[in-house]
């Protein structure tokens, strides 16, 4: 059937020297639901598909748009495009030029390359779409001036699954409900991804890295973000997670490791019945494990791991956290800097564990003091409120349960361990240069020319 | 110029062995050694799952750790350097063999910086040695690699300082006793008065900043957290100012900062011994 | 071979060397006599470029001033306080020393050979008693076998036997052909090495003499004779004799060298110490 039609196209359309086949020509020849099969090759953009065809690359055909405008400009519905290279889109912002721009419901976007794009795939009004198996990688511009990896615009009952974008600067999912964003990648870009005004998304099993922030969630309520790994992501306000007014999150069995925040809650739940879930996460190696305004309440946070944070709670301000639950039947959190025990031996601390430190509460007041972090002067204001109990400040949050183990926690996606054989030379050569050092000290001068 | 270098090398190995002969030198390289140890398995021993991403927070301890210890090994034997030989009769001698007093000053710089680098190259190399034990470890080795020069770089400019100290004065019990009270200004009392500062007068970030950058404790860290994390957002609001004001050129300004920590107390402090005549 | 010129240094408003010149002849021996505060140690540490001076001195033509390193590298020093780091072990001391003089170190071994420490070399410095110490630093002097020695004080902290062997050392050196210049308040060790004797006084130099002459030139001839009872002579001779006196026997006293205008001195001595004169004389 695909071998008739190629023989089909081909003889309708004669080959170029490095094209083997006029895909604009054959655009406008095809009709409703026919399937364009697309040899390797070098094709030039910029594309529009005006009729519901479903495009098909063999060895991913280059469609090069030159750098001006977008690649590929779908205008039809149930449009299907799969297994290209796209590249070369212009580098306009106010044009928003992209490497596949949907403005029709029900695109499919699957297995294609784009490179040295300014926005990847950009769904504006496209709702029931998929984008699947994509790789984007940005062109090399500043933060400011680069475009979004994947946008979702009004694009509701959307499918983003299994891509990889880097070197972008977001990916958006805006106004588009109901959508499921899984199983991607998204690396040294700002935003990883940004929701806003969104019910019923589910984030799952995503792998957001080295970006500013991994997920932010802005307005919108029943957001589900479970199993994502989000590891350091820093810097300005960089979080692994932000929830922003959000109503009803749940954030569930998610690694958040060495960013410079692991959850940031901003205000979330924002409705009064409305709470915020944070269970079964691990929290490991942050500068700051979750860092809450002081006013948020009815937050249920339990069984998550808060491992080897810089301070493990911090309020963005003075005060202290009411109206939260820090346990739930019976079980808290494990805590690594918890300092109880368990008399009756049945995995939960006997004294309440409690986020307490005069310094980390002078941070709160005076943010600017966090440039003194990691100096002995600020040991020494811990120690010296500990010793001189007045100084001592109320508990940020108290959690009366507390966990004795970290729980096990079923692991996520993207996680890459060290290179631990680099890192055994580096150490081994360490203490051979102080090794070195030691036998030059305690060698005697020779006691006789030879 | 080789015979000068042999008399360098030979006063830095005499000092090398004096070094390994310090009790206060030895305690404060245990102590570095063995709470190294001790952080590093804390962080990452207990954890298991996702333990191979603790190496930032290792650092940070250890960077914590670098901060105490370090300031307080380089400024004591600095300041014992020169006024103990004094006090002890051993440099007036040293001085009357054909020898100059440059030759006798770098060879003792020499031969503690390399006592200094032994002892933080022995501390640093078994947290390393725990981390990969752990499964855990930088991304990048040479991250690590640069930590350890940069806790070098601070042990040298207070090196230094101790240097200065101990030219300025004849006896060593009193050297010592300023370069512990340097210890205290630099690592406890400065951060202290400038944290005070801060709240007290309300300074601006940018103030904060350019006040921190004369304390080299403050400049070791900084340069240490942009090497492990590449932004200073854990520093807060000043951090982040610095970044985003000085970007590329802030390691630049940092390394600049703590090299002219290592080299102006340094020279002033040859200076002093060279053209002092009452030895 | 050695030429001070003008010399002059001070503390503050003390002045403890005042416009020092004389010179030394190559293979001669001097010796810069005086007492204690004459300004002898002060105008040996200028020649050492241990201390800044006005004027100038100068060893084989070079500014000693200028060419610190240079000159150092003709003079071979014996200290008066023996400071030698005394952890190490003798040998390693030499050999440190050998290196820092740009020696082989076989030297090291020879030179502890030439001054009877030869079996000691293991021995740590500290455990070394102070004959053997200063042995050491007469060692480490003729390292480099330079043509100059500077010694100060060099006997001033050794008994009499250590004194008579280390005095026996220094004219085999002298011997041997080198230039002395020594400081010293003994006259023994004057009459022993030196061949010209520069008295000061005050930072000054007051006379300038042969030291065949010097005890008369200074009227040192007058001697006190001590009587005391018979079980305490031993006494006396070790007391006087750590004093710096020289002393002799003469049957059931002893006679003592003192400066004309301290003849009371050595019986002050003895009475401190708790020693009985009974009777006395001057001579």
């Amino acid at each position: 059937m695909l071998s008739v039609l190629i023989a089909a196209t081909i003889a309708l359309f004669p080959l170029a020297a490095d094209q083997p086949l006029d895909l604009k020509a054959a655009l406008a020849a095809a009709q409703p639901g026919d399937t364009i099969v697309v040899p390797a090759g070098r094709y030039a953009g910029p594309l529009v598909i005006d009729t519901p065809v479903t495009l098909v690359g063999q060895d991913y055909p280059v469609i090069d748009a030159g750098g001006s405008g977008s690649v590929i400009t779908v205008n039809a519905p149930d449009v299907t495009i799969r297994g290209f290279e796209i590249r070369g889109s212009g580098a306009s912002l106010d044009r928003e030029d992209a490497g596949v721009t949907g403005l029709a419901p029900r695109l499919t976007v699957e297995d294609n390359r784009l490179e040295d794009v300014l926005f990847g795939v950009y769904l504006k009004d496209a709702p029931g779409s998929v984008v699947r198996g994509n790789t984007v990688a940005g062109k090399p511009l500043e933060m400011g001036v680069r475009g979004d990896g994947l946008r979702l615009w009004y694009s509701a009952g959307s499918l983003v699954e299994n891509n990889h974008v880097s070197d972008s600067r977001d990916m958006i999912v805006w106004y588009s409900p109901d959508s499921i964003i899984r199983g991607n990648t998204v690396e040294r870009s700002r935003y990883g991804l940004h929701f806003m005004v969104n019910e019923n998304v589910l984030i799952e099993e995503n792998v957001l890295r080295d970006n500013s922030v991994g997920i932010y969630l802005m307005y919108g309520d029943g957001y589900t973000v479970r199993r994502n790994l989000l590891f350091d992501n820093r810097g300005q306000s960089g979080y692994g997670l932000g929830l922003k007014d959000v109503d009803n999150a749940v954030v569930d069995g998610n690694y958040f490791v060495a960013n410079r925040v692991g959850v940031y809650n901003d205000h979330s739940p924002l409705s009064p019945n409305a709470t915020t879930r944070t269970e079964n996460n691990l929290f490991a190696y942050n500068d700051i494990a979750l860092w809450m305004l002081p006013l948020v309440e009815d937050n249920v946070t339990a069984g998550n791991v808060f491992q080897e944070n810089g301070e493990q709670i911090a309020l963005a301000g003075e005060g202290v956290l009411r109206n939260n639950l820090w346990s739930e039947a019976g079980r808290g959190n494990y805590w690594s800097d918890y300092a109880g025990y368990d008399a009756d031996n049945n995995g939960v601390g006997d004294v309440p564990y409690q986020a307490q430190s005069l310094f980390e509460d002078l941070l709160a007041k005076h943010p600017e003091l966090r440039l003194f972090q990691l100096s002995p002067a600020t040991d020494a204001i811990d120690l010296a409120a500990r010793a001189f109990p007045l100084f001592q400040p109320r508990p940020k949050m108290t959690d009366e349960h507390p966990l004795m183990a970290p729980p096990v926690l079923p692991a996520v996606p993207g996680l890459t361990p060290a290179p631990l054989a680099a890192n055994l030379a580096a150490s081994l050569a360490m203490l051979a240069a102080a090794a070195l050092i030691l036998v030059f000290a305690v060698r005697r001068p020779r006691r006789t020319t030879g | 110029m080789t015979s000068s270098l042999t008399t360098i090398w030979t006063l830095a190995q005499k000092e090398m062995r004096d070094a390994l002969r310090n009790r206060w030198f030895l305690l404060y390289t245990a102590a570095f050694a063995a709470l190294a140890l001790a952080f590093s398995w804390l962080a990452l021993a207990g954890a298991g799952i996702a333990g191979f991403a603790g190496f930032g927070r290792t650092a940070a301890s250890l960077i914590n750790l670098v901060l105490l210890i370090v300031p307080l090994m380089a400024l004591t034997i600095g300041a014992q350097s020169i006024a103990a030989e004094l006090e002890r009769g051993t440099l007036s001698y040293l001085l009357a063999q054909p020898i100059g007093r440059l030759e006798v000053f770098l060879g003792k710089y020499l031969g503690l910086a390399l006592s200094l680098l032994a002892a933080l190259a022995l501390g640093f190399g078994i947290s390393g040695l725990v981390m990969v034990l752990s499964g855990s470890g930088a991304a990048d080795p040479g991250a690590y690699v640069a930590l350890v020069v940069l806790a070098f770089l601070l042990g040298l400019a207070m090196l230094s300082v101790g240097f200065l100290v101990s030219a300025l004065t004849r006896k060593a019990s009193v050297a010592v006793g300023i370069g512990l009270f340097l210890w205290l200004a630099f690592v406890f009392l400065g951060d202290l008065g400038m944290m005070g500062t801060a709240v007290a007068m309300k300074l601006p970030i940018a103030s904060l900043f350019a006040m921190s950058l004369s304390n080299p404790s403050q400049v070791f860290k900084m340069a240490a957290i942009l090497d492990i994390n590449a932004t200073l957002d854990i520093l807060g609001p000043a951090g982040m100012y610095a970044v985003h004001q000085y970007g590329q050129g802030l390691l630049a300004i940092l390394l600049g900062t703590l090299a002219l920590w290592a080299i102006v107390p340094g020279v002033l402090a040859y200076l002093r011994f060279a053209n002092r005549g009452d030895l | 071979m050695i030429e001070y010129s003008h010399v002059t240094k001070r503390f503050g408003k003390f002045t403890a060397v005042d416009d020092l010149s004389f010179a030394v002849q190559p293979q001669e021996a001097l010796a810069l006599w005086g007492p204690n505060g004459a300004g002898k140690t002060t105008a040996i540490k200028c020649l050492l470029g241990l201390l800044r001076y006005r004027g100038l001195i100068s060893v084989d033509g070079m500014d000693a001033g200028k060419n610190g390193k240079a000159v150092r590298r003709l003079l071979g020093y014996v200290p008066q306080e023996l400071a030698f780091y005394a952890d190490m072990s003798a040998l390693d001391t030499a050999l440190f020393y050998a290196r820092l003089k740009g020696v082989e170190a076989g030297r090291a071994q020879e030179a502890l050979q030439q001054v009877g420490l030869a079996e000691h070399g293991d021995k740590p410095v500290g455990a070394l008693s102070g004959g053997m110490k200063q042995r050491l630093a007469l060692g480490l002097a003729l390292l480099a076998d330079p043509p100059i020695l500077v010694l100060d004080e060099p006997t001033s902290n050794l008994d009499a036997a250590a004194r008579e062997l280390f005095l026996a050392m220094l004219r085999d050196v002298k011997r041997a052909g080198k230039t002395v210049i020594f400081t010293s308040h003994r006259l023994e060790e004057v009459e022993a090495l030196a061949d010209t004797v520069l008295v000061m006084d005050g930072g000054r130099l007051t006379l300038v003499c042969a030291a065949a002459e010097l005890p008369d030139r200074l009227g040192l001839r007058s001697r006190v004779k001590l009587r005391l009872p018979a079980s305490q002579l031993e006494r006396a001779l070790a007391v006087l004799t750590t004093a710096g006196f020289t002393v002799s026997r003469n049957g059931v006293g002893v006679l003592v060298d003192v400066l004309p205008d301290q003849k009371a001195q050595p019986i002050q001595t003895l009475y401190d110490a708790d020693v009985e004169v009974t009777d006395f004389e001057v001579l």
